[in-house]
Parts: C-alpha cells; sequence; structure tokens
C-alpha cells in the first residue's frame, strides 16, 4: 500500500468546517491522488460540534470513511475533545485554534497550537476565514497536498465574492512562520 | 350532427362498455366531433386518461396514440408526455372522481404551471366504475352508495378552482348542450395553456338508480332541471344558486 | 443500431463528486432528456444538479408537486420518447410504489434512484439505512420483475446510472438504483472515461409493443410517430387492447413479464468475489457496507484467516445460483446490513449452509471492525 492520510477537521458549525474538507479534498485530486470525504450533514451541522473527514491517498481507498486520523484540526473545545481519542497515536499530529482549545497531554502525541482565529481576525479583519487560515497551516505542517493544489482547489469552490478573501487567508497560512 | 365520428375509432376495440343512456357516450361523439371541425389529424393527438368509466372514453376506442393510467394520475402522466415532446397535442379525459378527488392535486398544479393540456372531466357526481360512492362534485343531499341520508357536503365548484389556480380557459357544459360543448371543447383545443372543462355526464346506472330516478330520461331530467347560464345565475343569491348548476364559460378575464 | 459509443458529455478526467452529483452526470452522460422529482433528503442534491445542468443540455426538468406526480411524469415522458429519471428516498419511494407497478406492466423504460435513509417512516433524513431492499421488490401489488443495482462507491454511481438506462431500455422495465445517503453524501474522485455506451431503444414499426419480440423484449414505439399506441396497465393484447376477463391473456402477460427479466438474470446479474476459493466464511455484502466488509475480510486475511467476500451488485433479480453454487462449499455466510436481514433472508432461501445476519440499524455506517468482530467470531 502507498501512503494514505487520514485527516480529520472538527469544530463548530459555522466556522466553516465542511467547506475546509470539500477544499482539501479538491486539492488532492487536483495533485493525482485518490481521495474520499465526507462530513456533517445538514441540520446537525449548525451550533454543534462538526466534521469533516478526508482521506487522501496513492492508491484506490478501500475504506472511505476515517478508521484513525493521523492530522486532526481542531477549532473547538468540543470537537477536540470528541475527537482526540482517535488519532493514530506514533505518527499523528493535531493541529489546534489556539487559545479556543486547550489540549490534553497524550503520549507522544505531537500537537500544535496555531492562533488560527485570531490571525483571522488581526489580519483579514474576518475570523470567518480562520477555516482557511488554519488549512493553510496545516497542508504546509504536514505537506499532504502541494500549495498550487490548495490554492486552485479554493478558487474552485469559493463563490466569487468571496475569493479574495479566502485566497488571502489560506496563504497567510501557507506562509505562516512558525516561532 | 351529421358528423360521422366511426373514422377516429379503432376499428379492433371491443363495443363500448357504456351502459344504455350513458352520458360518456355522448361526450364520445361530441369530443370527436370537435376535432373533426377542426381538422386535427388524429395522428397528432395523444388522450391521456385515469380510471373510471369516463376514463375509458379515449381508451381504447380513439384512433390516435392513448395513454390509459392510474387512478388520478393521468395528468401527471400527460404533463410529462408534453413536455417532453411539446408537438404532442395533449387532451386528457377523465372522470370527476379521478381529477377531483384522488388527482385534484395534480388539477390545481398543472393549471398552476399552466401546462398546454386540454383537460375535460366527465361530472357524473359519483364514482360509477365502482358503484357508485360520492364523489367531491355531488349536489349536497344526493343519495349514493356512500351518502345514504344524503350528500351532507359541499360540491367542489371545479371551474372556480382551476381558475383560481391559472387556468387559461375554463368551461362547464352539459352533454344536453351539444353544439355549446363542441364550441366549447373546440375553443379549449385551439387555447394556448391550460384548459378545462367539465362536462355535466349524467350516470343512470349508479346515479340514477338510487335517486329514484328509474330511467335514463329522469336521470337526464335531473341534471338539466339544475341547469342555468351564467348570464341567468347573475344576480341571484347564493340561496337560490344552492344546488344549481351553472354553465358558461369562466376564464380568467374574458369571456 | 441499438448500442450506440459516443462521447461523455463531461470532460474526461477526474472529478471529486458527492454521489448524488455522480447519478445525476451518469444520467446526463446516458442522455437523460427527462427528469422530474420532488425534493427529499438526502437526495436532493441529485435533483440540484439535474436542474442546473439541464440547463446547459438542453433536456427538461421538471420539480413536481409530490412523488406520484414525479414518477407518473416520467413514465409519461418515457412514452413519449425520453430516457426518462426520477430520484427519491424512503418516504418518497413508498408514495412511487404503485406507479412502479404501472411502469413493470406497461413495460415503460425509467430509472429511480432510491437514496435510501434510516426508517421506519421519516425515521432519521441524514442517516443512512437499507431498509428498502425488499421494498424495491414486492413494494406494489402484483408478482413483479423490476432490476435493482447496489452501487458501492462514487464511481459506481455514475457508471451504474448510465448502466441503469441501459438496462431499462434493454429490457423495457424500471431499473431502481438502491443506494443510501453513505454512498450519495460521500465525495470522492472519480474517472470520467472519454467514450461511454449507451443501449437506444428497439423500433420497428407496426411491431406489437407488447409482443414477445425475439426474447421476451418487445420494441418500443413511442407517442408522435402515427402508431396509434394503446397503452394501458390493464391486462392487455400485444398490441395493447384491455382483455380483463381472459384468463389465458393474464396468464401469458404476466409469465412474460417474469420471464423477460428472470431468464436473462445471467446476463444482467453482476458480483464481484475476493478471497472465496479458500474460504470458510464468506462475507455477502452489497452498498457501502461491502466497503466495511471487504476492509475487514483484507485485514482478516493478512492474519492468515479464511474468510471471503461476495459483492453484489445487482440486487434484483436475486442472484440465486450463484448463492447456491457458494453455500455449497462453504461452511457460513455471513450478511451484514443496515436493515434487518432483508437479504439474509433471500440468500437463506438458496444457500445449503449457516447464513448468519448481522443487522445495524442506528442510522450508522456498519464499521470495519464490527465485521471483524463477528467474523472472528465465526471462524
Ligand atoms: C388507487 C386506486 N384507488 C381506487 C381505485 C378504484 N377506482 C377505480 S375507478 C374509481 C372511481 C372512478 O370515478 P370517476 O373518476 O368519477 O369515474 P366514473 O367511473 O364515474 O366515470 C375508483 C375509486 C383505483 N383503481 N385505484
Ligand atoms: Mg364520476
Amino acid at each position: 500500500m502507498g501512503a494514505v492520510k487520514q485527516v480529520r477537521l472538527c469544530g463548530l458549525g459555522g466556522q466553516g468546517i465542511v467547506l475546509a474538507g470539500t477544499i482539501l479534498g479538491h486539492a488532492g485530486i487536483n495533485d493525482r491522488k485518490w481521495v474520499a470525504g465526507s462530513s456533517s450533514y445538514g441540520a446537525e451541522a449548525r451550533g454543534s460540534a462538526c466534521r469533516s473527514e478526508v482521506i487522501i491517498s496513492d492508491e484506490p481507498i478501500s475504506f472511505p470513511h476515517v478508521i484513525e486520523a493521523d492530522i486532526l484540526v481542531a477549532m473547538s473545545q468540543s470537537a477536540y475533545d470528541k475527537y482526540i481519542e482517535n488519532v493514530e497515536s506514533e505518527k499523528g499530529i493535531v493541529i489546534y485554534d489556539d487559545p479556543l482549545v486547550s489540549t490534553k497531554e497524550i503520549n507522544g502525541l505531537k500537537q500544535i497550537g496555531i492562533p488560527a482565529t485570531n490571525i483571522a481576525a488581526t489580519e483579514l479583519n474576518n475570523k470567518q476565514v480562520a477555516n482557511m487560515v488554519i488549512l493553510g497551516i496545516a497542508v504546509e505542517i504536514t505537506k499532504i497536498v502541494t500549495k498550487g493544489a490548495l490554492i486552485s482547489a479554493v478558487e474552485k469552490n469559493v463563490p466569487e465574492r468571496f475569493k479574495a478573501l479566502n485566497l488571502k487567508a489560506v496563504e497567510l497560512g501557507l506562509n505562516w512562520e512558525m516561532e | 350532427m351529421a358528423t360521422d365520428v366511426r373514422q377516429y375509432l379503432r376499428l379492433e376495440a371491443p363495443p363500448m362498455p357504456f351502459c344504455p343512456g350513458c352520458g360518456d357516450r355522448i361526450l364520445l361523439r361530441l369530443i370527436l366531433t370537435a376535432i373533426d371541425e377542426l381538422k386535427i389529424n388524429m395522428d397528432d393527438m395523444l388522450f391521456v386518461s385515469g380510471i373510471g368509466c369516463a376514463a375509458w372514453i379515449p381508451s381504447p376506442h380513439f384512433n390516435a396514440d392513448t395513454l390509459h393510467t392510474l387512478h388520478g394520475r393521468a395528468i401527471a402522466f400527460a404533463t410529462g408526455a408534453k413536455l417532453f415532446n411539446p408537438k404532442l397535442k395533449v387532451m386528457v379525459i377523465s372522470g370527476d372522481g379521478d381529477l377531483a378527488d384522488i388527482g385534484g392535486n395534480h388539477l390545481i398544479h398543472a393549471a398552476r404551471r399552466n401546462i398546454d393540456l386540454t383537460v375535460i372531466c366527465a361530472n357524473n357526481m359519483v364514482y360509477g366504475q365502482t358503484g357508485g360512492q360520492v364523489a367531491a362534485t355531488a349536489a349536497k343531499g344526493v343519495l349514493t352508495a356512500t351518502t345514504t341520508a344524503g350528500n351532507y357536503y359541499r360540491p367542489f365548484d371545479l371551474c372556480k378552482l382551476v381558475n383560481a389556480a391559472g387556468a387559461t380557459y375554463a368551461a362547464r357544459y352539459s352533454v344536453t348542450q351539444p353544439t355549446l360543448l363542441i364550441s366549447s371543447i373546440k375553443k379549449a383545443l385551439q387555447t394556448e395553456g391550460f384548459s378545462f372543462i367539465e362536462v355535466i355526464s349524467p350516470c343512470p346506472t349508479q346515479f340514477g338508480r338510487r335517486n329514484r330516478l328509474d330511467t335514463p330520461k329522469d336521470t337526464f331530467k335531473f341534471f338539466e332541471d339544475k341547469l342555468i347560464t351564467k348570464e341567468d345565475a347573475e344576480g341571484l343569491s347564493p340561496q337560490e344558486l344552492e344546488n344549481r348548476i351553472i354553465t358558461g364559460e369562466f376564464s380568467n378575464g374574458s369571456s | 443500431m441499438v448500442l450506440k459509443e459516443m462521447k461523455s458529455t463531461l470532460p474526461p478526467g477526474s472529478y471529486y463528486f458527492s454521489g448524488n452529483e455522480a447519478a445525476a452526470e451518469g444520467a446526463i452522460a446516458a442522455q437523460c432528456g427527462y427528469y422530474a422529482g420532488y425534493p427529499i433528503t438526502p437526495s436532493s442534491e441529485l435533483m440540484h444538479r439535474i436542474a442546473a445542468r439541464f440547463r446547459e443540455t438542453g433536456a427538461v426538468f421538471m420539480q413536481m408537486e409530490d412523488e406520484l406526480a414525479s414518477i407518473c411524469s416520467i413514465i409519461g415522458a418515457s412514452w413519449a420518447g425520453a430516457r426518462a429519471m426520477t430520484a427519491t428516498s424512503g418516504p418518497g419511494f413508498s408514495l412511487m410504489q404503485e406507479a412502479i407497478s404501472y411502469a413493470i406492466m406497461t413495460e415503460t423504460p425509467i430509472v429511480i434512484v432510491d437514496i435510501q435513509r434510516v426508517g421506519p417512516s421519516t425515521g432519521q433524513a441524514t442517516r443512512p439505512g437499507g431498509g428498502d431492499m425488499m421494498q424495491a421488490k414486492w413494494g406494489s401489488h402484483g408478482d413483479r420483475e423490476v432490476i435493482a443495482i447496489s452501487p458501492w462507491s462514487v464511481q459506481e454511481m455514475y457508471d451504474q446510472t448510465i448502466n441503469a438506462f441501459n438496462l431499462a431500455e434493454r429490457y423495457r422495465v424500471p431499473v431502481i438504483l438502491l443506494s443510501d445517503e453513505a454512498i450519495a453524501h460521500l465525495r470522492e474522485r472519480i474517472e470520467v472515461r472519454e467514450r461511454i455506451t449507451i443501449f437506444n431503444r428497439r423500433k420497428e414499426k407496426g411491431a406489437p409493443p407488447f409482443g414477445a419480440g425475439d426474447d421476451g423484449v418487445p420494441p418500443m414505439p413511442a407517442f408522435g410517430e402515427g402508431e396509434k399506441l394503446l397503452v394501458t396497465a390493464s391486462t392487455h393484447t400485444e398490441y395493447g387492447l384491455r382483455k380483463t376477463n381472459d384468463p389465458l391473456v393474464q396468464a401469458k402477460l404476466a409469465s412474460r413479464l417474469h420471464y423477460k427479466i428472470v431468464n436473462k438474470r445471467e446476463e444482467i446479474i453482476e458480483y464481484e468475489h475476493y478471497h472465496v476459493e479458500d474460504a470458510e466464511v464468506v462475507v455477502i455484502a452489497y452498498g457501502f457496507t461491502a466497503r466495511s466488509s471487504l476492509f475487514a475480510v483484507e485485514r482478516l486475511r493478512q492474519e492468515g484467516k479464511k474468510v471471503g467476500m461476495i459483492r453484489l451488485k445487482t440486487i434484483w433479480p436475486f442472484a440465486d445460483r450463484l448463492i447456491r453454487n457458494l453455500g455449497a462449499k462453504v461452511k457460513k455466510v455471513f450478511v451484514p446490513e443496515m436493515n434487518i436481514g432483508q437479504m439474509a433472508g433471500e440468500i437463506m432461501k438458496y444457500a445449503p449452509c449457516d447464513v448468519i445476519s448481522f443487522s445495524q440499524t442506528n442510522g450508522e455506517v456498519i464499521h470495519p471492525y464490527t465485521i471483524m468482530e463477528q467474523l472472528e467470531r465465526l471462524l
């Protein structure tokens, strides 16, 4: 089996988790990978914990849901609490929105805090695009898709009038200097 | 009425199933007369009907494309055929129970959409085929298999109904008014958009018998006595018009 | 020519579609000319895409007033010459049953996509279920044969929708794509090929439209071709003339409608098998559950366990011979389903071995680990 990466994005409904997942999936397709994605659907996606899963693989994907996340991106405490136990314990990476999420110590698990919502608020004056900031950073850290693939996926999936803002946000993430 | 309508009938079809004195037999002839007078090519026509005695008017007797469908759904079938092939000239012929009870929702929606169909509804106030149960068009007080103490509820005014929904043409005539009815059918066929004619078509067997109208003649008289033209009805109070059947054209805005 | 190769409507290449979108694209590729539907979760995105894309292709889209009108109007359109389709979910599928029977009796090709959700009744609208498997077969009055297909991926939502149109036209029968929420809302990469094969309705001027033809399937003319068609779902002769009192006509028609499908079932039925040669326990699965099952089977094989899997791609007509032969070779078959043993019951009719039914009707897909656990117990 070639490389398979299971990604779970989670947060609250309204944070743009599902859109972030769709964009990541499209980016995988742009990279000529095999991709499967699924997400919380419908009314359940509003307000409460919400998730979007993306599997990106070099080969066709047998089971299309995440069994154990290699990458968990968490944008709310409740979502983090719900999904943190289901991360691959050796190579797994958790990227969380700091300080919205406070982490639990888990043996060997790499957890990286990024102030995505703050960045979106201060740099772009719009918290709404924190999802794109954290997606950009997650891609930068994990290299799960290429930058170009991600940018063109944003272009394809965001309505015209929000495009410039979302592109800025994702690029901000992709170029974020980790301290 | 000199028209020989036999040329429009399917020769291999069995004899018509209508009872002696059935209004539908007259209606059949009047529809074909209107088609003859308009010189419509039967190859261009599609006749769609539901289930019931009236639904047997076109199927299998009319020598054209005929689609005999499900109870209540004729208009839905017709909508699909017409929209896919707008060249078809589509006429729906069915009973009052079929079009106004079980199929009432399709009737109002086709009128609302103003689909280019001509719908002919044979009103005998009952479900003739299934033994004479009450239909939504039945006058108050009439006896049927399921209103043995007299019909308690008001009838639908189908012309008002389709007009309110947006039909382009609506009319009501009785089979006892052949000249008016033929010209109305011709108008309906020439109307672009949704056209609807409610035809009073008495049923001596199921309706007449139960209402002690012992002969077809009595049944016809029962209905004829209720008829009143739109013009004569003008100015009469609702009480005076209760249980009357108003005939004429009721199209939106015009006539 | 009945079979026709043609260019795909979408430029060939990779797409990231949901199952619903892929089925819509499959319909467009298959030259669907008329679609009517009524909104219902979890099938609505299929209709949304059709509504938008038909504006480009010029095909006719109608949102009708209910599911009764939707299916009746596609039958009308089919007789007017259209390849016609509707899509729905459980409650709407229930409403369509009378007209499915009509389409079978009048031998009208139509495609119905049923995105199953968990029931009974309204149940959970956004959650998958498999409760319509038997309804697809026996949901309306009368003995009746349909074709039903169960896709397990987004790719198959596309491919099998095209196949569904071809089967419908080939056998003049309603074809049901028995999918579910898990596949309809799944997004996957799919490959759109450059060319696809389309089955064109067979025509023969003057031939009886309800006769036996060469193989039980008569040619099908359309309204407006001067054939003066008589279409009725009452018992009829080969030219469509009603004969509602003649036992011979009834017997002949009913039997032809049955055998035109059943006698061709080896041609219609598709399935896949994995590691069955030396297997002691074989999983029989379909749809999304087959994805979970295959994952479980592959894992157990890596551990040296003798398990295998059959995936039913065609649900109806049922693969009776396949199951009979398989049951003679293995000790146990295991049937995981998102319903209470609907297909397991059918399998029991034919498999001369132990049939273990596993049901999960909580609105969640069956997890591969659940299947592994169950299989380990059986080994
Ligand atoms: C779904 C369904 N319900 C009931 C019936 C039985 N049925 C056949 S005809 C009919 C009523 C017909 O009445 P109408 O449309 O007024 O026609 P008529 O016979 O009076 O001309 C009924 C209830 C049926 N065929 N299908
Ligand atoms: Mg009646």
